[in-house]
């Protein structure tokens, strides 16, 4: 099995919005970060993909399988932002609500994970923090065996150490060659960190799916003045944005502007700069 | 779908314990005033509103959107609430029947076709107004679903008179007025039973967001 999931032309047709033909893979073995602003078509993505909205054109295939049945599903495990599960519940309650649920189920797995994240087994979870939310949705997707995680928005609004702890865990679960990860977010540098490809995603279409590593080595900014920029060919400018005293020019071929423009100052350019000058920076 | 019904069950739990004690303390100050049976005309409709605070739950915690990832079909979601309906209604006649028993053994006159009839126009009413409330309840929004939920119960007495009054024409009602109730009673099984079919139908194809 080469990737864990596979969305091709997948389209939603809403009146005020439109995901317009997203296509992107994860591979196995792989974190794939879907990134965009807020309203940009991740969430949409995301709930297509799982069958919660229907789709108006377009494939998904997971874990090379078309179809979502019951079989994929417990292969799969979901983390959405914020609460996930009913607040009445206690982890141990949800433990023998989910045993029901899930045929793979592994109960010593599930305690393993509530110790490791210091969460309390009989505390409903209406008195947890997000952090702790998040922690036992995590939980949850991780002891049924689940060969796909995918997390919508999940580490929005969490402080830098609990989302520390859950990338590390990504990490972790990507050790193994046959699980990946989708991982949907607006923090960038969360991404940076531990995503090997990003999807950009703005207005509801796909602006580009790069290896991140290829992304950070090839993009850059070039920094210049009015005249400077002036100089450079139209086809080397990606998008720029005017700053007070310069001009930010989003290039996708590092090495060669800055053998081609020596004058200039050409930067690298991080996941975050390279969004924001493809959505808020004038294009040709 | 254990699972789903041990979560709601969990969920549910405070109310129904203090519906089951209601209804026993309710038969036994009743049993002063009218015939203690009548209760069983009330019990199985006041034992399902557990259900809502189920769904109401489910849709504050965005429990909805996760059980849809899990292996689990949208059928057998619906499936679960109507099964926990038809169980909260069963159990809502048991507890009133609690009272009932008490009171009969302690001499009072209570007889077993007052308690059939009673218990058949109890359950008819609970699977009437289930079927109205229950694809409601994911056709609206919670609070327009709440509204629908009490509304239903006067549509579901409205409905059994319409039905009395069609077996009349084929009946005398006044000579035969167990059976009568008991043939309102299929005609709400079928209700109930049509209402789970067009339910899955309403929500195999909702948007879940």
């Amino acid at each position: 099995m080469d990737h864990a999931l596979t969305v091709s032309g997948l389209t939603k047709i809403y009146q005020d919005f439109v995901l317009d033909h997203v296509s992107f893979c994860v591979p196995c073995g792989a974190i794939v970060g879907l990134i965009g602003e807020n309203g940009a078509g991740k969430s949409t993505t995301v709930h297509a993909a799982l069958g919660l909205i229907q789709r108006n054109a377009g494939h998904v295939a997971i874990l090379e399988r078309a179809e979502l049945d019951d079989g994929i599903k417990e292969q799969i495990g979901v983390v959405f932002d914020g609460s996930n599960y009913p607040e009445i519940l206690s982890p141990r309650k949800l433990n023998r609500v989910m045993k029901h649920i899930y045929r793979s189920w592994e109960e010593q797995a599930y305690f393993r994970l509530l110790a490791q994240f210091s969460l309390p087994l009989d505390k409903p979870v209406k008195q947890f923090s997000k952090g702790m939310k998040m922690k036992l949705a995590i939980a949850v997707a991780l002891s049924h065996h689940a060969k796909l995680l995918i997390l919508d928005e999940a580490t929005s609004g969490l402080d830098p150490v609990i989302r520390d702890d859950i990338l590390d865990l990504l990490l972790d679960f990507v050790q193994d060659e046959t699980h990946a990860v989708l991982l949907s977010s607006h923090i960038t540098s969360d991404l940076e960190k531990v995503a090997d490809y990003i999807v950009l995603l703005h207005e509801g279409k796909v602006v580009f799916s790069e290896a991140k590593d290829e992304l950070m080595e090839r993009y850059g900014i070039l920094k210049c003045g009015a005249s400077q920029f002036a100089a450079l060919d139209p086809a080397d400018r990606v998008a720029y944005r005017k700053m007070d005293y310069e001009i930010q020019v989003l290039v996708s071929d590092r090495e060669r502007m800055q053998k081609k423009y020596p004058q200039a100052m050409t930067v690298p350019a991080s996941i975050d700069e390279i969004m924001l000058l493809y959505i808020k920076g004038e294009k040709e | 779908m254990k699972g789903i019904l041990l979560k709601d069950l969990y969920i549910a739990k405070s109310n129904i314990l203090v519906t089951a004690v209601s209804l026993i303390v309710l038969g036994l100050g009743l049993s002063f005033l009218l015939e203690a049976s009548a209760l069983l005309a009330l019990a199985p409709a006041a034992a399902t509103t557990a259900v809502f605070i189920s769904i109401t739950s489910d849709a504050s915690s965005k429990w909805n959107k996760s059980v849809m990832t899990m292996p689990v079909s949208r059928s057998r979601i619906i499936g679960e609430k109507f099964a926990f309906y038809l169980i909260l209604a069963v159990c809502g006649t048991a507890a009133a029947l609690v009272p009932c028993g008490v009171l009969a053994l302690s001499g009072m006159a209570i007889t077993l076709p007052s308690l059939c009839l009673y218990g058949t126009i109890g359950m008819s009413a609970a699977l009437l107004a289930g079927g109205i409330s229950l694809p409601c309840a994911y056709l609206f929004d919670p609070e327009k679903s709440q509204i629908v939920f009490m509304m239903s119960f006067l549509a579901s007495t409205g409905m059994i008179a319409a039905l009395v009054l069609l077996v009349n024409l084929f009946l005398p009602v006044k000579d035969h007025i167990l059976l009568t109730f008991c043939i309102v009673l299929a005609a709400a099984v079928i209700w109930f039973f049509l209402s789970y079919q067009i339910t899955v139908r309403i929500y195999g194809k909702q948007d879940i967001v």
